[in-house]
């Protein structure tokens, strides 16, 4: 089974709007899959900048799929997706 | 050659002010360094006005290129007089060099300078200018030649006193101990900085003193001739994208230390010089996001964020923590000579008003950091916007 990839943005507009919270997943993911899901950070995704809304800020990736809004319940079940 | 002045001061037991008193000036126009340290009689507030109504009226005069005579009378006549003692009164230690290593000091009433070449002390001629007004006043002038590698030591006199009374030090440290201690530093660590050279000093003659209960204010200045330590901080996305190349490059062939702060930024570069960035997601310290890699890059932080938090550590330096912007301030004050090439872009992300705190626009923190650079940690800053 290929690896799900999770990327969290700690840019600046990400970071404040929630994902310092989100390191947790580091943690969680972990204890969760072991080593089928790889967690790690982006300085950005750039998806504030690009998108029109950018109030959906944090943003996090998991393979190709972007989370708006995210948060850890969001992009556990993603991954539960990913992995089904 | 850069010169690297730092000042370390230490209050009297029990004041709440410090009786002693530090200014200085880089005059980039004119290529010169200005500074001044004054002992102001007595301890507490009242040194303290002494104090600094001498260093910076004395700036003033020097900075002008008046005679250094008539200067130091116009300030001695302006100082007000102790209601005890009917004097008025306050030492000076005045130096003006240029980047040439061309020095001129002046000293009334503080400890002899010390001027370190290798591991020696040299002992440099004087001329002696007697005040016409204060005729125990006399003026110490000296015209030396620096050469890269030479420090000077200047101090007010709770560092040669410290010490004053105990078995080990009945007549205080004096200049003797000071050369001591100092040439002994100098073997553990040749290239130690200023600033680490004047904290060792003050730290020290504290350590002196019986439970470390400093009796009069202690101050130590020191000067380092040395090549420049250059830096650059890259912060900012350039205006026109079709530069993202252009300054990518002129990033790449710097020469000096190197620092990205801002996520797009560091993207901006790793795009354009395929430099991959790794960004581990560990708990961060504080409230910052955690510092990034990248190869040939010695720092890589988040922007906005980082950059107020190293505008708040700069002013305070009691407050610094070991998170990302305790990383840049270390960065910016290992530099002497710092560029920020700072980005036109704007981040219409940071403009939403759903952020839950303030953020502040590059342009402006950035000028804030490169003021306290100059005025309190006396750096070369440029800012470069693009």
């Amino acid at each position: 089974m290929a690896k799900v990839s999770v990327k969290i943005c700690m840019g600046t507009t990400c970071f404040v709007m929630g994902s310092s919270q989100l390191q947790d997943l580091v943690d969680i993911v972990k204890k969760k899959y072991g080593d089928d899901v790889e967690v790690s950070g982006s300085t950005c995704l750039n998806y504030c900048t690009h998108s029109s809304e950018y109030s959906k800020a944090p943003y996090v990736t998991v393979n190709d799929t972007v989370i708006q809004e995210a948060t850890i319940d969001k992009v556990l079940q993603e991954i539960d997706r990913k992995l089904s | 050659m850069f010169i690297d002045i730092y000042c370390t001061q230490e209050k009297k037991y029990n004041q709440n002010t410090y009786g002693d008193y530090f200014v200085s000036k880089r005059d980039p126009e004119t290529d010169r360094l200005l500074a001044v340290l004054s002992d102001g009689l007595g301890s507490g507030i009242k040194a303290n006005i002494l104090a600094s109504m001498t260093a910076t009226m004395l700036l003033k005069f020097i900075e002008a290129d008046s005679d250094v005579r008539k200067a130091c009378e116009i300030m001695m006549n302006s100082l007000p007089v102790c209601q005890k003692r009917k004097i008025s009164y306050s030492t000076f230690s005045v130096i003006n060099c240029n980047s040439e290593g061309v020095t001129k000091i002046v000293e009334e009433g503080n400890p002899q300078f010390l001027w370190i070449r290798g591991n020696e002390v040299l002992e440099p001629d004087c001329d002696i200018i007697t005040s016409e007004t204060f005729k125990n006043r006399k003026m110490h002038v000296y015209r030396i030649k620096l050469k890269e590698g030479d420090r000077l030591i200047f101090c007010s006199d709770g560092v040669t006193q410290s010490g004053l009374g105990t078995d080990k030090f009945k007549l205080g440290l004096r200049r003797k101990g000071l050369i001591d201690a100092v040439l002994h530093k100098l073997k553990e660590d040749i290239f130690i900085s200023s600033r680490d050279l004047s904290k060792f000093i003050v730290e020290f003659a504290c350590s002196l003193e019986p439970d470390r209960k400093a009796k009069d204010d202690i101050s130590a200045v020191c000067i380092h001739c040395r090549t420049p330590r250059k830096s650059m901080v890259f912060t900012g996305p350039p205006y026109h994208m079709e530069k993202d190349n252009y300054y990518a490059n002129v990033f790449k062939d710097f020469e000096g230390k190197k620092a990205i702060s801002g996520g797009t930024t560091a993207n901006l570069i790793s795009r354009e010089l395929n430099i991959p960035i790794e960004t581990p997601v560990t708990r961060n310290i504080g409230k910052l996001p955690s510092v990034s890699y990248m190869e040939g890059v010695d720092l890589v932080t988040e922007g906005i964020l980082t950059l107020t938090k190293a505008y708040e550590y700069l002013e305070d330096e009691d407050e610094m923590q070991d998170d990302a912007a305790g990383e840049l301030v270390k960065f910016l004050l290992e530099s002497d000579c710092i560029i920020f090439m700072v980005g036109a872009k704007l981040n219409q992300a940071h403009y939403d008003p759903n952020l839950p705190i303030e953020i502040e626009i590059r342009k402006n923190i950035i000028k804030k950091i490169a003021k306290v650079l100059e005025d309190k940690y006396v750096k070369k800053v440029t800012i470069q916007f693009m």
